[in-house]
């Protein structure tokens, strides 16, 4: 080996160690963090865990007790059944609309340009405050909405408290407040647009209905599935909404799992339980990710 | 213009507004007295008053929206510091093993806040760690860290290696080319980044919810406390949480062309 291979084999080793030096403090911290935690939520799930009852900590000697336990729960299931409800209507909407816009906002248009980040505002308000947003247009006494209404001859009932209209409240409340993740998603592919595609079917005499059925529609349909999927991922967290505007009242009707699941941690102290439906809601979302990684082909592509 | 282009604009302009309203709605009421809100019909034209900002300054409001502050500096340089150089040895030196470990990342990003909060709820108790600023910020480095190693990767892969292969040519060490060449050159990723670590700590609303009391409580959990127990008081509620939107919403819409970036935890480009 010459003088100068033995440099370079130092420089490389060199180079290896200040790679390794930059990757494995956050390796080491995202482990401690992530996994430590999930492994340990894991654990509690195998127990009878409540806090009120210092004798349940490391119980193990029905495992698949809280899972039997599970099963059997009618409250739960019904929060599946909310859960299922709200996802299927607030991703529905939140795609048409995504969409409706993003065809209406694709134009280079100077003030359909500036409109765009006016549409932006709802998804970057802190979740909370949009929660009080909705609370006061629900709110009777204050509600722009029952006086706009009540000047029309309309009186409506308070939609948050009434069992008819609580859920569709929500809905409406995450629609508005998602809408413009769809938007923005879309609104991106469709800048991408190949032209000729577009040049194509005008020459064949598309009209502008066929060509959003036929060409716009086929090209989208990567982008809304991959926008549809982190909204259904992101409506099983759904929370402050909820917390806020109906503390998933009237009765259960609101209750989604895991609100459910939190009440039962943090309102019944049933911290095994609670674990036991939060490793389930869990591995849905991890299996759901796993869905999205195949959809984009991501870490392949880059 | 067309006319059919001029309906089309006008459309999207009615649209804007009536998606613009609920929003604005809030940030009126928190200018009028208690009694203006109540008013129907509502005023449009009113004397705008700040009082319901200085009542709310004057209790323990402002020291939640410290902590906010606090918290939020924190939990944006802490995962920098820890992720921005793990990005670049991604991008540079392991850009396999990043695709094994993109699950990870995302599932990390996709977890329900409630499967963090059971786990570290119950350690936090013994590690004395509930009602600090610390414990905050180490729960919002789960989010964080990886939103950091995920959104500077691709800043990194986007500059040319010859650069940094020039300066270890003339001599550079890989530390020296990483600090004296890359980093200045992704400067714009590194500014976008830490303002949506920025934004998701400061908007968490659970973690605070349930990990803290009353020292370290943050302004959103404040301004709920706040609607709790004074519940009446819509002008200051209003003004609580106009307070908790400014700061975020100048910093978001800065930031919009990364948004769809951050919010996917880096999954899909914007």
């Amino acid at each position: 080996m010459t003088a100068a291979s033995v440099r370079r084999h130092g420089v490389e080793r060199a180079r290896t160690r200040f790679f390794q030096l930059c990757l494995a403090p956050s390796l080491a911290v995202l482990a401690v963090i992530t996994l430590a935690p999930a492994v340990f939520l894991l654990v509690s799930s195998l127990t009878p865990l409540d806090l009120t009852r210092p004798e349940t900590v490391g119980d193990f000697s029905r495992p698949l007790e809280n899972f039997r336990l599970m099963l059997a729960d009618g409250r739960l299931g019904n929060s599946v059944w909310v859960q299922a409800k709200l996802s299927f209507w607030t991703v529905l909407l939140q795609l048409l609309i995504g969409f409706g816009l993003a065809l209406l906002l694709n134009s280079r248009d100077r003030m359909i340009e500036a409109l765009r980040t006016v549409f932006l505002i709802p998804m970057v308000l802190p979740p909370i405050v949009v929660a009080i947003i909705w609370k006061v247009i629900y709110t009777p006494d204050i509600s722009p909405m029952h006086w706009g209404l009540s000047v029309l001859g309309v009186t409506i009932p308070s939609l948050i408290t009434d069992p008819d209209w609580a859920l569709t409240a929500i809905i409406i409340a995450d629609t508005w407040q998602w809408f413009p993740f769809t938007m923005l998603m879309t609104l991106a592919a469709l800048q991408m647009m190949p032209q000729e595609l577009i040049d194509a079917a005008k020459v064949d005499g598309a009209s502008a209905w066929q060509m959003t059925w036929h060409v716009t529609l086929p090209f989208l349909r990567g982008v809304l599935l991959v926008a549809g999927l982190f909204r259904l991922i992101d409506s099983i967290k759904a929370f402050p909404l909820i917390f806020i505007l109906t503390d998933g009242g009237p009765g259960s009707l609101t209750e989604v799992t895991n609100y459910y699941s939190f009440q039962q941690a943090f309102n019944f102290s049933l911290l095994g339980y609670s674990s036991a439906i939060t490793v389930v809601l869990l591995a849905a979302s991890i299996a759901l990710s796993w869905v999205i990684i195949r959809a984009i082909g991501w870490g392949h592509r880059d | 213009m067309t006319s059919e282009r001029r309906i089309l604009n006008l459309l999207a302009l009615a649209l804007a507004f009536l998606a613009m309203a609920p929003f604005l709605w809030l940030l009126q009421m928190s200018f009028k007295t208690n009694a203006q809100v109540f008013t129907f019909p509502p005023e449009l034209f009113f004397t705008p008053t700040l009082e319901n900002y200085a009542a709310l300054w004057n209790t323990g409001f402002r020291q939640s929206f410290l902590n906010s502050l606090v918290v939020s500096t924190a939990a944006t340089v802490l995962p920098m510091l820890l992720g921005v150089p793990a990005a670049y040895a991604l991008s540079r030196w392991q850009a396999r093993a990043a695709s094994g470990i993109s699950l990870w990342i995302l599932a990390s990003r996709m977890a329900p806040p409630i499967a963090f909060t059971i786990p570290y709820f119950l350690a936090y108790r013994h590690l004395g760690l509930i009602d600090t600023w610390a414990g905050l910020v180490l729960i919002y480095l789960t989010f964080n860290l990886s939103l950091v190693i995920w959104m500077m990767r691709p800043f990194f892969d986007q500059l040319p290696r010859a650069l940094e292969e020039a300066a270890w040519i003339d001599g550079a060490t890989t530390a020296q080319g990483f600090w004296r060449i890359v980093l200045p050159l992704a400067a714009p990723g590194l500014a976008a980044t830490a303002i949506l670590c920025f934004l998701f700590a400061w908007n968490d609303f659970f973690f605070a919810l349930i990990l803290t009391r009353t020292e370290a409580m943050t302004a959103p959990v404040a301004v709920v406390n706040f609607m709790n127990y004074e519940g009446w008081e819509w002008g200051r509620i209003a003004a609580g949480g106009t307070m908790v939107m400014l700061p975020v919403l100048v910093f978001s819409l800065l930031v919009r062309k990364y948004l769809v970036h951050g919010l996917t935890g880096g999954a899909v480009k914007g």
